[in-house]
Order: structure tokens, then sequence, then C-alpha cells
């Protein structure tokens, strides 16, 4: 891990809180969320539905929908831009080319009728001025670098006749035409077959490696944050409830929601009982006033009616949770 | 032995699929190439393997949503690929099917007391104002209030609407559920809560189970004997925990290998291997799986592997092992 600053890491962002508007009303369904990645770094966003983690990414990409989703406040710095303070034309000049994006389901992110080469060199011909034969060259080498067997043949195919698991890699070249130094992948794995997504979970993790890319992972499987993550922030109702080094959090995850969450995974070893988390997560419009977990917490008091603090967790800097009853004295 | 209340042999079903252009060629997948297993009263087998490998087809074929190709399906002793209408309709009480999105399965513009009335009545176990109770026993016993009754599907989670999909598979009463992905679909939380739920009914109604799931960790939390099965054969089968713990079959073992849990101290080798699971249109021949295998020779490439007991319990599909 590199010791960058994380003034000068390729990602940073400070405060951000990104609202939606239901009816006549908006809502925060991202609050106030810290975050930067070094280059090199796997930062795994992780949560349920709702959480607001795709939210997030959407946010950094500059993707919201104008009319019913906007960043309230906060900056979004990309590779030294301001995000959030950039007009559109700037964001899409970042987009594919300072970030790289990859979506769970690649079918619905590629063009079905256009072929793969001109797709993956496409992005070059738009943001670096690359001719047609060059981008199909540099896409031919892209595909290589992915290890899509027989690139150069397959050029010319369609996304229909790939698998899932050569889509996503079609994706991840694309993702990586320009060279960024950010990639966010918003649960990339997630449709693919266990043996498919260790696959591309190793492909992506060499990449990042040869790239130096800063890597924000978005994911609610627990199992792939242990495997690649080096630092993980979980999410719950829109507010970071606990971050830290993925070796410490696991050992010690201190939140009652991180707790609940890791007591609800069905494992394939060892006979630990399975502990639903009760209820559901309450819908935007009624999200209780505080820690937004109080409604499923076992250790609920008057106190969560305020949202407390992040907390240091063990004395450790980089370990830190949301909760007044973890406050460390 | 204890007896068996479904029994599958040798179950076939090939489907026909015309690719290419701008000749179209008839090709054959044998999504069931040869299946057999057992479940016993009150036990959950799960069905485990990656997309393409034929698990959804055995509940399909074996319900009779779509006809075999061979084999035979015995329920209780009855022949279910033979039977008439008429015995196919006592038999489907007694055999029904939970799905992975009750959404999809759910009509949106019928209140929940009428799907869930729809099969009592047209099972004639009850009518008119009797219908309402039950409904409501079904709802009370997944865990739904009463107001529930009167609500359209839409107005649920996705959690509530599974729960609605498994009332409605217990309303006739059933000895044996289907369950194709019943949690994948779910949030960790919630995934939770109905597999503690369906646990609840198997021990309280006796009830067993088919439980197909790509996820070995659900599936070893809620399964006593398990079937792991790789483009349309059942390569290993036995119980849990053993199955898991001590993985007989490359493919099992590669499964497991590649199953993230949540321990970074256990965190999967994510290891490039190549390879992609190849396309059931055109399987290799001899072993299915021997271009993926690291321990294949000759034999495997050439010779399909007899599924064969291995020890009490568990059979496995390979010529290496044992």
């Amino acid at each position: 891990m590199s010791t960058e600053p994380a003034a000068t890491a390729p990602l940073s962002v400070e405060g951000l809180t990104t609202s939606i508007l239901v009816g006549t009303t908006w809502y925060d369904a991202v609050r106030d969320i810290s975050f930067h990645v070094r280059p090199k770094e796997t930062l795994a966003l992780v949560g349920e539905s709702g959480c607001g983690k795709s939210l997030t990414a959407l946010s950094v990409m500059g993707l919201l929908p104008p009319a019913a989703v906007r960043v309230t406040s906060g900056r979004i710095v990309v590779d030294g831009v301001d995000m959030t303070a950039a007009d559109e034309p700037t964001r899409e000049a970042m987009r594919g080319d300072r970030i790289g994006m990859i979506f769970q389901e690649p079918m619905t992110s590629l063009n079905p009728v256009l072929p793969i080469g001109f797709q993956v060199g496409e992005a070059l011909m738009r943001h670096r001025g690359f001719t047609r034969r060059q981008a199909r060259e540099r896409a031919r080498e892209l595909l290589e670098l992915v290890r899509v067997p027989a690139a150069a043949e397959r050029l010319d195919a369609y996304p229909h006749q790939f698998s899932g698991g050569m889509r996503q890699r079609v994706m991840i070249a694309l993702a990586l035409a320009c060279g960024p130094r950010v990639l966010i992948a918003d649960e990339p794995t997630t449709a693919l077959d266990v043996t498919i997504q260790a696959q591309v979970l190793a492909l992506m993790a060499d990449l990042q490696e040869k790239e130096g890319l800063a890597l924000l992972l978005i994911t609610h499987n627990l199992g792939v944050v242990a495997s690649v993550a080096d630092r993980v922030m979980v999410m719950y109702g829109g507010d970071v409830v606990e971050s830290g080094p993925v070796h410490a959090f696991f050992a010690r995850p201190t939140h009652p929601y991180s707790e609940a969450l890791l007591a609800a995974m069905p494992r394939i070893e060892g006979d630990l009982p399975l502990q639903p988390i009760p209820g559901q997560v309450p819908s935007l419009t009624e999200m209780p006033v505080g820690c937004r977990f109080q409604t499923r917490c076992p250790i609920r008091d008057e106190r969560c009616a305020v949202l407390p603090p992040m907390t240091t967790v063990a004395g450790d800097p980089d370990h830190r949770v949301r909760c007044w009853a973890r406050v460390e004295a | 032995m204890s007896e068996t209340l479904l029994s599958v042999r040798d179950l076939r079903k090939i489907y026909k699929t015309r690719r290419g252009w701008p000749i179209p060629r008839t090709a054959l997948v044998r999504a069931l190439d040869g299946v057999s297993f057992d479940v016993r009263p009150g036990e959950a087998l799960g069905v485990v393997g990656e997309s393409g490998c034929g698990k959804s087809t055995v509940a399909r074929v074996a319900l009779r949503l779509q006809e075999a190709d061979g084999g035979s399906v015995t329920f209780a002793g009855a022949d279910v690929l033979g039977a008439s209408k008429s015995e196919l309709r006592a038999l489907r009480r007694r055999m029904q099917m939970v799905f992975q999105d009750p959404a999809s399965s759910l009509d949106g513009r019928q209140r929940i007391v009428d799907a869930l009335g729809e099969p009592i009545r047209v099972h004639g176990i009850a009518h008119g104002a009797a219908v309402r109770p039950l409904v409501a026993r079904l709802l009370d016993e997944v865990g739904l209030p009463k107001s529930a009754l009167d609500r359209y599907p839409h107005e649920f989670s996705g959690g509530q609407r599974q729960r609605i999909g498994i009332a409605r598979a217990l309303a006739l009463g059933p000895d044996l559920v289907f369950a194709d992905e019943p949690v994948s679909a779910l949030d960790v939380s919630v995934q939770a809560q109905i597999l503690k739920l369906l646990e609840t009914l198997r021990r309280e109604r006796h009830l067993a189970f088919v439980f197909i799931s790509h996820d070995l960790g659900v599936v070893r939390y809620f399964c006593q004997r398990v079937v792991v099965m790789y483009l349309g054969r059942v390569v290993e089968s036995g119980p849990v925990p053993e199955i898991f713990v001590d993985p007989l079959h490359p493919y099992t073992r590669l499964l497991k290998a590649s199953s993230p849990e949540p321990d970074p101290v256990k965190a999967v080798a994510m290891t490039f291997q190549e390879g992609e699971p190849p396309s059931p249109v055109d399987p290799p021949k001899g072993c299915h799986f021997h271009p993926r295998c690291p321990i294949a020779d000759a034999r495997c490439r050439t010779e399909r592997p007899e599924l064969r007991d291995f020890a009490p319990g568990r059979t496995v599909a390979c010529h290496h092992v044992g």
C-alpha cells in the first residue's frame, strides 16, 4: 500500500451527501461520507440493497439522473479534478478516460449491435484521437491483456457471442482502454458463477497491480471483500457505520450491523449458528432520526436518537465505527 | 436404509436449439444426461452446480412442467412421468415449487388472499368464506400479518414476497417442495430470515426439500445431503458436512475453493485458471469436466466415469478418486 497522503490520492471524497427527490421532498440517501483510494489499493464499499453504495459510485462518476437525484454537499476529487465543481463536458471527458467503470451486468452496458473490437476502441477514438485502425490494434492488445482467447479473431464478434465471464472481461478491457487512474466496479462479479467470479477477481487484481489502479469495489458479498480488498467501508441507510483495514475489520467487527451481517452469512466451513437480522431496511422516507440502524439494533438505547460520530476501535486510528455503545473511553 | 419419498432414476432431458446464420443448424443440449438421486421424507437435498448444469431442469422435469426424454421419477411409490392428468393433479398437491423471484410468479393484480386461496379452492380443500381463515393461517405460519391478506404483491419487499411464495407452496400441504434458488435474490440479512423459516417448516411439517442453489454456504446450512451437478450429470453426492469438508470430485473441490468466505485468513486463492466452462451444447467427450481438471489424463478425455459408491452415503464420478 502506498503512503501517498489522502489529498493527492487518485480518488478522494470529502463529506459527500447525495439526496433523492421523493414527491416534493429531498431525502438524504448518502450522508456525509468521506474516503480516499490510493494507487494499487482496493477499497470495498459493502452493504445491502438501499444502503447507498451504488449511489455513491454514481455520484463519483457524475452519472446521477439530474431531475431526481443530486449531490447536496461535499467534494469529489478524481485525479486532481473536482468533479462536483466541474461542468458536464469536463466530467464527460473524465469518464472513460481517468475513471473506468465496470457494472454488474455487462450485457446491458455493451451495445448489442456493435462489434466488441469497436466498443473497446471507441473510448480511445473519443478521448485520445486514435484513428479507427489504431483503436482496433489497441483493442486487440487490451483483449489479450484481459485474456480473451483468440483476441484477434474476436474483434469482430458481437456481445451475444460471448459468455458472461468473457463479457465481463471485455468490460474490463473497455474500462482500462485509456489507462485510467481510478476504476469503479459496481458488483462486477455478482451475476457470475463462483469459479468465473474467482477468475475475474484474479484478473482485476492482476491488472490493478500492473496499472497501479485505485479500485473502488462495490459489493454486498463479504466473502469477496475478505478475498480481494485492502480496506472496507460498511454502509447502512446511507451512512458509513464502520471502516477499516480488512484484517482489522474481520478480526474485530465492531458495529452491531457489521456483527449482525457476518452472523447472518451461512459459512461453508464451521458450524456457526445462523442469526438473521430482524426486520428490514426502512424506506428512505421512513428513516429514523439519528442512527439509522436503531430500528433493527439489539443494543439500541436513548442515545441513538442522535447520530453518533465515527470513533476509533481498539485505539487503531484506521479502524473506525459509528456507534454510541462502541465509543472507547 | 430409511424409506424414499422421491426417487429419480437416469433422468434425461434433451433440448433442441437452432443456432447459426444464415443456415441454422439444430444442436442437441443434453440438459439432463442420466441423473439419479433419492429424497427421504423430511430431508433437504441440495442440488448444487453452476449455470447450465441442469439443476433447474431437474425440478421442472420431475414436476412435469416439462416432459422428460427418458428415465423415471417415482414419488411415494407413484410413477410421476407416466401419471395421467388426474393422477398428476393429485401428485401436485404433494409436490410444490418455490421460485427464485416470487414477484414474477404472482399476479400483480391479484390480492394475496386470492392468489393463495386459488389452489385451496381449485383442489376443493375449502370454499367460500372458509378460504380466508386458511390463508390467514398460512400467512401467520410464514411470519406475515393478517393485514397482508388484502394487499397486492407490489406492496411487499423481496423477503416478504418470498414468504408469500412459500405460503403458496404450503397451501396444499405438500410432502415435498422444490425450491429453485429461493434466497439468491435476497440480501444477506433477509436471506437468513428465510432460511430459518424454511428450516422451521421442514422440521414442524416434516417437509422434504429439493433445494437448488449455487451457494455452498446456504446449502451447507439448510441441507442434509447434497448432489453436485456438472453439465447435466451428477459428479458427486454425499452428506453434509462431509461433502464440503472433504470434497472428492475435482469439480466439487474447485467450487469450494472458489467460494469466498468472509475471513481474510481463509481468503480464496483467486487463482487464475484458464478456460471457460464448456457449453452444454457441445460438451467435451469422456468426463465433461476434463478440460478444466488439474488431474485429467488420457482416460478422462475418452471414457465417461460412472457414478460409483466411494464410502457409505458418498458417491463420486471420477476415474482418479478411490
